[in-house]
């Protein structure tokens, strides 16, 4: 059977390449991530997303361009390494010597927003995926989008509201000096200020810490009833070790992001268990396109996809797809696509006021028996919250 | 005297003409790469006036380039682009002058540490000014376009070169080279040394704060943690040792050395990138201790001396 497939795919490719003098040249896809560095650990996720995404769009005949043609799609990667300079270098030389068609986004924060103005300086669209930013928003770029529904001031509203229903009265709030977690902090401070709950500790820490348990025994000593740690996927391994180690016992713990991410759970196992983090989907819904992104990633990489990563990347390629095929690949057409149009994901619809995701309410994630569900907004929750009891 | 001698003018000539050739080429890309020669060459040539001339080693010169970065994007919409940029330098160049005079009382090993702490230090102060603001990193969209930004950064480099050459000339020179070969005997014989390392310090950062300024107004982004990375330090200290360090040759050959490299290597092979500028510095260390310039020179020689002698 196996040499059956094996044959099969070699002949398809024989096939392939009798036709492509014919078929038109690939559309170049050009994109750079941290794939060594400080945000390594959280690459993959995105980078299997796109992958897949290529693979499918190039089983189904290639990407449909403007409803003439399809043609194959060819990704171009740069490895960044987690450094937001070397990506301005990197979207330049895609864009300018490389030449490609179209560009899917880098990996977090820091990195969108420093390529942002080389995507203004030579007005080439691209949607942003695992990232988000008020200041961006406010400068009002014409070039970049955000897919996420977790923008920094909304989250502070939401993240309100989730306590107050868990009533948590008392908070910690652990905050890394990158801009994502600052400017969380930057919203979320007046926001638990005007709600009445008690910040008891207010720790930030640089991105690179390697060790937390200072921080933490303070956090033990004024035994807030919610822990809000504002960090990235390093930090959080972090967080999850030394909280264990100093028996951090709050009812409400919450990370910003890493638990999302497949390794998360199976490293830490039970202990991980009512850990709250960010995220707004869940293949448990009843969204077809969200199931047959959550088969295929799984057959395809033998594990979950990261409900918060791989999410956000793969939105991205859905917007980019739905608008290419409505807009071709003029710069113009397609920017004013994506800005106008409504497009289906697997969050459901999707579409853009300014940068931002108009649509997608703002939501979190918890960690239940192994297992991520949707707990905020109550209308779209796949569980409701549960408090976090010890470290098993 | 000569108008210009050969190693005065191979120098000069040779920035002018790939100024010259570069935008012929027709390409964003090369022009980009030029802008980012020029940059090296003017943060190479100005930190040969300290370190190479007076043979006080600086592993802190990203700092000036930081704070030039930094004034243009606290001016910026304030006053004219220009103006920020030339704030910058003067900003730049001022701090030299404050700093400089503690700085420079030490010598050798502890001057190269307290050169790399000061930029250190001078990065987490601005991390924490920006936190503080609630700023996050900063963005400049609308700067002035490439074409405007390589000539810019082609006058800093050809600035840059000449005034190595010209300060080679002048009894600053030559009291900055006493300096190096001996501090204490320069003073001896009446050569101001307080005031001329002072002087070549605060002039060794006005580039550099130029410098600094035009890479923001390129990747149009700020960011502390990436404007003062440490890595432009001990590039500019690769790219002397490399290129040969004690005339205005040795960061032209440098620069141009280690960019063409990069360009090779670093997109496609970062890592590997890294490895070979680690063999390559240790390489010129141990065979090549006068760098690219001193080959040349060697070879020079050799042709010059006399069969059998």
């Amino acid at each position: 059977m196996r040499k059956f497939v094996g044959a099969l795919a070699i002949s398809a490719l024989a096939a392939a390449a009798w036709a492509s003098p014919a078929a038109a040249a690939e559309v170049k896809i050009g994109y750079s991530i941290a794939k060594t560095g400080l945000f390594a650990p959280a690459a993959p996720s995105q980078i299997n997303a796109y992958n897949l995404w290529a693979e499918q769009v190039n089983a189904r005949g290639g990407l449909d361009i403007g409803g003439k043609e399809r043609r194959k799609v060819t990704l171009i990667q740069y490895d960044d390494q987690s450094n937001p300079g070397n990506a301005v270098k990197i979207y330049e030389k895609l864009i300018t010597q490389d030449k490609v068609d179209l560009l899917l986004s880098p990996w977090g924060t820091p990195h969108h927003f420093a390529i942002a103005s080389v995507l203004e300086r030579h007005k080439f669209p691209m949607i942003g995926s695992t990232a988000s930013s008020v200041q961006l928003r406010n400068m009002k770029p014409g070039n970049i989008w955000f897919t996420t529904a977790a923008v920094a001031d909304k989250l502070a509203t939401a993240m309100v509201g989730l306590l107050q229903s868990a009533g948590v009265k008392s908070v910690a709030v652990l905050t890394n000096q990158l801009p994502f977690g600052q400017e969380n902090k930057k919203f979320l401070m007046p926001a638990l200020k005007a709600a009445g709950i008690k910040v008891l500790v207010d720790a930030d820490y640089p991105p690179n810490i390697k060790d937390m348990t200072a921080i933490l025994v303070k956090v033990k000593a004024a035994n807030p009833d919610g822990v809000i740690g504002l960090a990235y996927p390093g930090d959080s391994i972090l967080y999850i070790n030394k909280a264990r180690e100093v028996g951090i016992a709050a009812k409400f713990q919450y990370l910003l992001v890493g638990p999302a991410i497949g390794f998360f759970r199976g490293m830490f196992k039970g202990a991980a268990d009512g850990i709250v983090t960010l995220g707004h989907w869940s293949p448990h819904g009843d969204n077809a396109r969200s199931k047959a992104f959550y088969a295929a990633y799984k057959k395809k990489f033998k594990q979950e996809p990261d409900y918060l990563d791989s999410v956000e990347a793969w939105v991205s390629v859905e917007i980019l797809e739905q608008a290419v095929a409505k807009a071709g690949l003029d710069k113009d057409k397609l920017r004013q696509a994506i800005s106008t149009g409504t497009f289906d994901t697997i969050i459901g619809k999707v579409r853009f006021d300014g940068v931002q995701n108009a649509v997608t309410p703002t939501g979190f994630l918890q960690i239940q028996k192994g297992e991520l569900h949707v707990v905020w907004p109550k209308d779209r929750q796949t569980a409701p919250l549960a408090p976090k009891t010890g470290w098993k | 005297m000569r108008l210009l001698t050969t190693r005065e003018a191979v120098p000069l000539l040779l920035v002018a003409a790939i100024a010259a050739v570069l935008p012929l080429l027709g390409s964003d890309y090369y022009l980009g790469v030029g802008f980012i020669l020029f940059g090296w060459i003017a943060l190479a040539q100005s930190w040969t006036v300290v370190s190479g001339l007076a043979g006080y080693i600086s592993l802190g010169h990203v700092v000036f380039a930081g704070i030039g970065g930094y004034v243009l994007v606290l001016t910026w919409g304030a006053v004219p682009v220009w103006a920020g940029a030339l704030l910058g330098a003067l900003a730049a160049g001022l701090f030299a002058l404050l700093v400089g005079l503690p700085v420079l009382r030490v010598r050798g090993p502890y001057f190269v540490i307290l050169t790399f702490g000061l930029a250190e230090f001078a990065k987490y102060v601005v991390i924490n000014i920006e936190n503080a603001l609630g700023r996050f990193g900063r963005l400049i969209l609308g700067g002035p376009p490439l074409e405007t930004l390589y000539w810019a950064m082609a006058a800093l480099a050809l600035a840059g070169t000449l005034a190595v050459v010209a300060i080679r000339r002048l009894r600053l020179g030559a009291g900055l080279v006493a300096i190096r070969e001996d501090e204490l005997a320069a003073d001896t014989i009446g050569v101001p040394t307080v005031r001329f390392k002072l002087f070549a310090f605060a002039l060794s950062a006005l580039l550099p704060g130029f410098v600094g300024a035009l890479f923001v107004l390129r990747t149009g982004y700020f960011e502390p943690a990436q404007a003062f990375d440490p890595v432009i330090s001990f590039t500019i200290v690769t790219m002397a040792i490399v290129g040969g360090s004690a005339d205005a040759r040795g960061p032209v050959f440098g620069a141009l050395f280690l960019v063409a490299l990069s360009e090779l290597l670093w997109s496609n092979f970062p890592q590997v990138y890294m490895i070979v500028l680690g063999a390559l510095l240790v390489g010129f260390v141990l065979f090549a201790p006068n760098g690219v310039a001193g080959l040349f020179e060697r070879r020079r020689a050799a042709a010059a001396a006399p069969a059998g002698g």
